[in-house]
């Protein structure tokens, strides 16, 4: 018969209270597991959500010559073939890319004026703009329609309808974008390939703005396949875009953690009252157990494997609890509903390993009670 | 204890040889169970030394004192202290099993024991299941299996009706005829008649011997 023997033994013969006795600990280890799943499904959602408003990469020529976008306006001049959009989708990660959108900026005249001009996929700068509203229609491709900014609009002293003449080339303005408060309230949309022959630049473009899908792939490493597959161009990450994302991500993170911490510190001080009035209830048998011989390191042995043992079956019933509880009340109170897919399983064992440590940790105070324990007192007969 | 000093022993010094029954009678508060967990080990005299076959018993470590105390010291006590959740076998393996003897060994000499004290037939009961007497001879079986140089007995009948009471006295009195050094504590003259030599204590103090 081995110290474990007895410890399961001693287990055995109060099932129901030995539950009970880890119930703190089930609680807390439920409470981490379920808000780290919620956390991770919020962290999705909240990617996804950031995602949708604005490019995270820019593909721009690598060339001595920059081509500086200062938000919508550009400084110097450099361009790249139209294909090179088509391309991007060969690199391994194609999956991620949600929208590609290339565009051509130059200075067209209108009325002597020079004004800003820029070609672009409508629908495409759409899905990475979504924030756009407008009051008429997007001006179809290939088409000689064109959409102003809200600015412009007094400028040029037109509206939805008129017709304006860029570059001597007549184009219908068919709709007026909303202001927006960026520089695109001041520039005139046109189709991509209309835009090119306005600006007699054939097949070139000045960039694109992708927006990537970043849960499963850092935009780093996107960028890095970009530019590798297409020659003289440069893919780089948004860095406004990507911060604001892990930010928000951080944020869902670190009030998990704090959370899980505080919960945990309660479930091991919850151990270690059981731990403590499991030492004075068996005075007595621990008086016996060192009459008979027993030394120091045995009973640490004794209170040690018990501890693993709660810690263990907690961990492993909390853990089940936190999953369950994640996908009932995720949907209902944080309007994620997290799945296998996307569910950190890692924090399944991790949890119980957790459990487990933190219990060995809340029976060294209750052990060393036990081995101070006077056997003479404790076995003193009333 | 508390704000005072209580003198629990006052210079005992007593040889017991080996292979004897000794009893040690006296009032409530005479020292008797103090005398007996400090010939164990567990209660470090103030003064004095405690040799058990050679080896100053307060000389060792705690570590070494509780070894000691595993392979050559037996107790047996008036409420008799068994485990509850362990069977009347599993009681009697536990100063084995604290030595780690192998499994198999512990079953065959818990059961020798448990014959020897005859309760083959109650192995697998709890303690709740036995009676007082059944109960007090499992304690007996675990203070014996280890082979011990001494048993030390604190009141084994205090808890015990009279014939009862009888009957252990009867299994210690073969036990010590099997050459077992037997220091029993009890308040009742009629059981230590049976013992070899009485030692009376008063107030601490070691006031008669009889033999």
């Amino acid at each position: 018969m081995k110290a474990l023997t007895l410890v399961l033994k001693n287990f055995a013969r109060r099932k129901t209270r030995s539950v009970l006795n880890t119930f703190g600990l089930i609680l807390a280890i439920a409470v981490i597991v379920s808000t780290f799943t919620i956390s991770a499904a919020m962290s999705v959602k909240i990617g996804d959500e950031v995602e949708k408003y604005g490019p995270n990469i820019v593909v721009k020529p690598d060339s001595k010559l920059l081509t500086i976008p200062y938000g919508s306006i550009v400084v110097g001049q450099s361009t790249f073939p139209e294909e090179y959009a088509d391309s991007i989708l060969n690199i391994p990660n194609r999956k991620n890319i949600r929208v590609i959108s290339p565009k051509l900026y130059g200075q067209a005249t209108i009325e002597n004026q020079i004004y800003l001009v820029i070609g672009i996929n409508p629908s495409k700068e759409y899905m990475l703009k979504s924030w756009w509203q407008i009051q008429g229609t997007y001006p179809k491709d290939n088409s000689s329609e064109a959409m102003i900014g809200f600015s412009l609009k007094q400028a040029l002293n037109t509206d939805v309808n008129q017709t304006l003449s860029i570059n001597g080339r007549p184009l219908q303005v068919v709709s007026i974008l909303s202001e927006t408060g960026s520089t695109d309230d001041y520039m005139i949309f046109l189709p991509l390939h209309t835009a090119q022959t306005i600006l007699n630049s054939g097949d070139q473009i000045t960039l694109i703005d992708i927006g990537a899908l970043c849960n499963d792939c850092p935009v780093e490493e996107i960028s890095r396949q970009i530019t590798n597959i297409l020659p003289g161009v440069k893919a780089t990450p948004v860095k406004q875009a990507v911060e604001t994302r892990m930010k928000a991500v951080e944020q869902a993170t670190n009030f998990s953690l704090m959370l899980a911490s505080v919960v945990l510190v309660a479930g091991c001080a919850g151990v270690m009252n059981t731990m403590l009035g499991s030492v004075q209830e068996r005075k007595r048998e621990i008086g016996v157990f060192m009459s008979l011989g027993a030394d120091n390191s045995y009973l640490y042995r004794m209170f040690l494997y018990e501890s693993v043992i709660m810690g263990a079956v907690g961990g492993l019933i909390g853990a089940t609890a936190g999953v369950a509880v994640s996908l009932l009340i995720g949907p209902i109170f944080a309007g994620v509903t997290p799945s296998l897919q996307n569910m950190p399983l890692f924090i399944v064992p991790l949890s119980i390993l957790l459990s487990i440590g933190s219990c060995i940790v809340s029976s060294t105070y209750p052990a060393w009670r036990a081995m101070q324990i006077d056997p003479v007192k404790a076995l003193k007969t009333v | 204890m508390g704000s005072s000093v209580v003198q629990a022993l006052d210079r005992v010094s007593v040889i017991i040889p080996d292979r004897q029954f000794v009893a040690v009678t006296g009032p409530s508060g005479s020292g008797k169970s103090t005398l007996l967990y400090t010939i164990g080990g567990l209660l470090t005299p103030t003064h004095g030394k405690v040799i058990v076959d050679g080896v100053d018993v307060y000389d060792l470590s705690q570590k070494e004192r509780a070894k000691f105390r595993r392979e050559n010291i037996g107790f047996a006590f008036q409420t008799f202290e068994l485990i509850p959740y362990l069977t009347a076998l599993e009681n009697v393996m536990l100063p084995l099993a604290l030595s780690k003897v192998d499994d198999e060994e512990q079953r065959l000499r818990a059961a020798e024991c448990l014959s020897k004290v005859g309760l083959e037939s109650r192995a697998d009961h709890k303690p709740t299941e036995l009676s007082g007497g059944e109960q007090q001879r499992v304690a007996l079986a675990r203070g014996i299996i280890n082979n011990p140089k001494v048993l030390l007995a604190d009141e084994p009948t205090g808890n015990l009706d009279k014939k009862t009471g009888e009957e252990i006295i009867r299994l210690l009195k073969s036990l010590n005829k099997e050459g077992l050094t037997i220091v029993m504590v009890t308040h009742d003259l009629s059981k230590a008649e049976h013992a070899d030599r009485v030692l009376t204590m008063l107030d601490g103090c070691l006031h008669v011997q009889t033999n």
